[in-house]
């Protein structure tokens, strides 16, 4: 099949243009007063930088750093068990309830945030159907349960296909080597399922970190959040002078996280198999 | 001892029950809602005034006076629709090319393509979406929707190849030149062998790909300038205030998932009957 | 004399409709080689787990040292299990493979060391500590996984077809050792096998199984030399098979002819199966015997010459090292001895 290896050359040109390039025009952009719109001369410099002293960019990012913490961390807590007890059941309800677990996730995450929305509104259906009030909109406790609901099926997936691959014969060698059933866990099973664990950390971090729509909606953008502040800078306040190129700065810091984690993935699951 | 350890596995069990349960509760709040708006006889999400199929009645089959807010809507979902289904056929159709070409690349090299597919899966949207939107004023792209559609191919790429790699690793190496030893040129033994075996994983590909497409909000949010709106798009713009929404949008929503669900079925189905065959 | 180490009385054992034992009673005595043998589906590695607690009888008994443990886990049995593609923990290196269970057992760390390095110079892995298991090859990864189980000192070790995976002359080193090992350790094993050839190299007592019956139970020569039934008879080593009829005692009719036999106490002209082995027939000039044939078919296997010979329509197979050509008159002859007769199964 080596012939077959030509297939793979414009793969690599193609996403050489849309991922390095991008990647060094905004490096280019953060680090220089160049003018996305009107390309022409221009010179480095950083004065860029001094979006970070503004104390609303700080608290953007310590929101956003802070909440998806909490997030990631509540996930993986929620997020294990499930997806342990799942790979205990048969296999015909474990295909149940994985499909189950996927459907939400087609419907439109907008579609889905507005749904949220009503449950937080004081008067709503929600409130009119369950007989609940949760008038929580415009709190830091909306945005992270909403990110909660977004996002913990992306902690279950991983978690849950390196946990059912795991070789049964394993648990029962250790077994018979005189372990507990928590012993078993704590020195077998867990160990093993790491790879899955940080895919699903990565995942629920990532999107949770950059989330720039549902702080609007849930949070009435009280709440700033570092997503939010990317896309005024890019789009919003897009026009006005040095707004992209800060706004690029920005997600320099922000894609810092996202190479960090390719390397934390390369190292954990050479072959992308967690991520689907 | 034999009690203790019955014990414990019951309260093991039992936990592990209540707390999926209650995951799952969780997560389909929305979706209960969701239906319930799109069954709810009232324009506005206050309160529940009765079931009503009329919201499906108006999307589907209101020719005859839809309101204007209901035809930018259609249009939108045409947009929608139209891009999903050409990105979901050339990322398919490139995404099968290039798996195949990783695939027979060394391990190596394989490796590091792999990692250069898994970017876009592992970067936040909006990363990827500012990234998109940078490269097309670069090359001086008008952001609309010929901007989407690439940024869309461009996203779904990976998830295909991600659904075939790994259905290319089961077959045996010797197939494909078996074809050759038998007559085939290069490109008809892929198209008679290869193609054949991985055909599981081209549609579950085609699958992820056309969903993604569907769903996609924040990429094409920064890729789509100013003209032209789809579902998600649209759907932004109003979201100021959420009563107000035309319950056609929800919708719309749950016929997309049964229709996802109906095909998802009709797909396994087919893969038992086959199985029960051979 | 040797005492009862674990008895299984009136196994019952069904996985869905499939019943795979049914009153199955076997009793295994202390520090002794004993083989399961039998064809895939006899029962014998569902035996090997019930011993082992992995799996439960539906009904009836197993007694390890007296105690019936029907009910304690794999974890709380004084024994431990050679799996059959190794098992071994992917994410640890040989010396925390090796020390696993000691380590559950919380044994001081000096004595840890001690032991791995005298385990692992017993399976003749000195030196290989600090590799990863997924680096080693099938025979060092099958020592390992020996090394691991044996250094929890278990009464018993269970071995589920241990040595499939490796190639011919590697399988044979391993036999060897393991037999040396059991003899050294003084453990009772408890080997599951379908090959014939590994059961006769390294069993002291081999028990034939087939769909959750026990066929035979013996040494290897008792087995070899005196199979009870035809079944028997044809898993172990190659044999001629003929109907026959006892005319008499010590009195045998087969193919046509009368022989002397060895055997006795069967009803007059009671039909038998009667077992030759094939390197128990020698050449004779033809004049002299009894049995008279043409030579059908030679191979050359290395260690012998297998000849087929047809004398009047029967197909006899004999191991020879002398060479004749196809197509030869050739005369056999047969020790009485070497004729074993067998009581004919009632075919059920």
């Amino acid at each position: 099949m080596r012939r077959l290896r030509p297939y793979s050359i414009p793969y690599f040109i193609w996403m050489a243009i849309f991922v390095l390039v991008p990647t060094i025009l905004l490096l280019f952009l953060a680090f220089s007063d160049l003018n996305l719109y009107r390309l022409s001369a221009f010179e480095f410099r950083f004065s860029n930088f001094t979006i970070f002293s503004e104390p609303f960019i700080q608290r953007a990012l310590f929101n956003s750093f802070f909440y998806a913490l909490i997030v990631t961390l509540i996930s993986f807590l929620v997020g294990y068990p499930v997806a342990f007890y799942i790979t205990t059941l048969q296999e015909k309800k474990k295909k149940f309830l994985i499909a189950l677990l996927i459907l939400p996730l087609w419907t439109n995450m907008l579609v889905r945030l507005t749904a949220w929305e009503r449950i937080f509104s004081a008067n709503s259906i929600f409130s009119d159907v369950f007989g609940l009030q949760i008038p929580i909109l415009g709190t830091e406790l909306a945005v992270v349960i909403g990110l909660l609901a977004m996002y913990l099926p992306f902690m279950i997936f991983p978690i849950f296909s390196v946990l059912d691959k795991l070789d049964t014969k394993l648990i029962e060698a250790s077994k018979d080597l005189g372990a507990s059933d928590t012993q078993t866990f704590l020195r077998v099973i867990f160990p093993l399922s790491l790879g899955g664990v940080v895919s699903g950390f990565i995942m629920t971090f990532l999107p949770s970190l950059t989330t720039f729509a549902l702080p609007e909606v849930l949070g009435w953008r009280k709440v700033p959040m570092i997503g939010m502040e990317i896309q005024k800078k890019f789009i919003l306040e897009g026009l006005q002078p040095f707004s992209i190129n800060q706004g690029a700065l920005i997600s320099i810091l922000i894609m810092l996280f996202s190479i960090a984690s390719f390397v934390l993935i390369t190292k954990v699951d050479k072959e992308g198999e967690t991520l689907i | 001892m034999m009690v203790q350890n019955q014990i414990k596995s019951r309260v093991r069990k039992t936990s592990g029950l209540l707390i999926t349960i209650l995951t799952f509760l969780f997560l389909y709040l929305p979706i209960i809602i969701i239906f319930l708006i799109s069954v709810n006889n009232s324009t506005r999400g206050y309160r529940w005034e009765g079931f009503t199929l009329k919201w499906y009645q108006d999307l589907l089959f209101n020719v005859t006076n839809p309101s204007s807010d209901l035809r930018i809507f259609r249009e939108a979902i045409g947009n929608t629709i139209w891009v999903a289904l050409r990105s979901t056929f050339f990322a398919t159709l490139l995404g099968t090319i290039f798996a195949i070409g990783i695939h027979a690349l060394d391990k190596k090299k394989r490796v590091k393509m792999m990692v250069l597919n898994n970017i876009p899966v592992v970067n936040p949207d909006i990363v990827t979406g500012i990234s998109l939107m940078v490269v097309f004023s670069l090359l001086s792209f008008q952001l609309g929707e010929s901007t989407v559609l690439l940024a869309h191919i461009f996203f779904s790429i990976p998830y295909v190849v991600l659904s075939i790699i790994p259905k290319l690793k089961r077959l045996d190496p010797n197939m494909y030149e078996a074809a050759l030893d038998l007559g085939c040129s290069r490109l008809s033994a892929v198209w008679r062998v290869i193609l054949p075996n991985i055909s599981t994983g081209i549609i579950g590909g085609a699958l992820i790909a056309f969903t993604m497409s569907i769903d996609d909000f924040v990429i094409s949010y920064f890729t789509s300038g100013i003209d032209f709106e789809n579902v998600s798009i649209w759907l932004y713009t109003k979201m100021k205030n959420p009563q107000n929404l035309n319950p056609t949008l929800y919708a719309y929503n749950v016929l997309i998932i049964l229709i996802t669900i109906g095909v998802i079925l009709y797909i396994n189905l087919k893969k038992d009957r086959k199985e029960k065959i051979s | 004399m040797s005492k009862k180490l674990i008895e299984l009385k009136h196994i019952k054992k069904s996985f869905g409709d499939l019943t795979v034992l049914d009153d199955f009673n076997l009793y295994i005595n202390e520090n002794e080689f004993i083989t399961l043998l039998g064809p895939s589906g006899c029962g014998k590695t569902t035996c090997l787990r019930l011993i082992g607690g992995f799996e439960s009888p539906d009904e009836g008994s197993i007694v390890f040292d007296g105690k019936i443990i029907n009910d304690l886990e794999p974890n709380q049995r004084e024994i431990n299990t050679c799996f059959q593609k190794y098992a071994l923990f992917p994410h640890l290196n040989v010396f925390d493979n090796v020390a696993f269970g000691l380590r559950i057992k919380k044994v001081p760390k000096a004595e840890i060391e001690d032991r791995v390095k005298s385990t692992l110079k017993l399976v003749k892995l000195e030196g290989y500590s600090n590799r990863m298991v997924s680096t080693l090859s099938g025979g060092q990864q099958q020592r390992v996984a020996i090394a691991r189980a044996i250094i929890n000192r278990p009464k018993v070790l269970l071995l589920d077809e241990p040595l499939g995976a490796l190639d011919l002359k590697l399988r044979q080193e391993m036999q060897y050792e393991l037999k040396e090992m059991q003899r050294q350790l003084g453990i009772t094993f408890i080997y599951v096998t379908h090959d014939q050839e590994e059961a006769l190299t390294m069993s002291d007592i081999i028990v034939i199984m087939n769909e959750g019956n026990i066929l035979q139970i013996g040494s290897p020569e008792d087995i070899y030399n005196e199979p009870k039934n035809r079944f028997v008879a044809q898993f172990i080593g190659e044999s001629n098979i003929f109907d026959g009829t006892m005319v008499d005692d010590y009195l045998v009719k087969f193919c046509g002819r009368e022989f002397k036999c060895v055997d006795k106490g069967f009803e007059e002209n009671e039909p038998v199966d009667v077992v030759i082995r094939p390197e128990d027939f020698d050449f004779v000039p033809p004049s002299k015997a009894k049995i008279v044939g043409v030579v059908d078919s030679l191979i050359f296997k290395g260690v012998h010459y297998e000849i087929n010979i047809i004398v009047d329509g029967h197909e006899y197979t004999i191991h020879t090292t002398r060479y004749r050509e196809i197509g030869d008159k050739v005369g056999l002859v047969v020790e009485p001895q070497n004729i074993h007769i067998m009581k004919k199964e009632i075919k059920q």
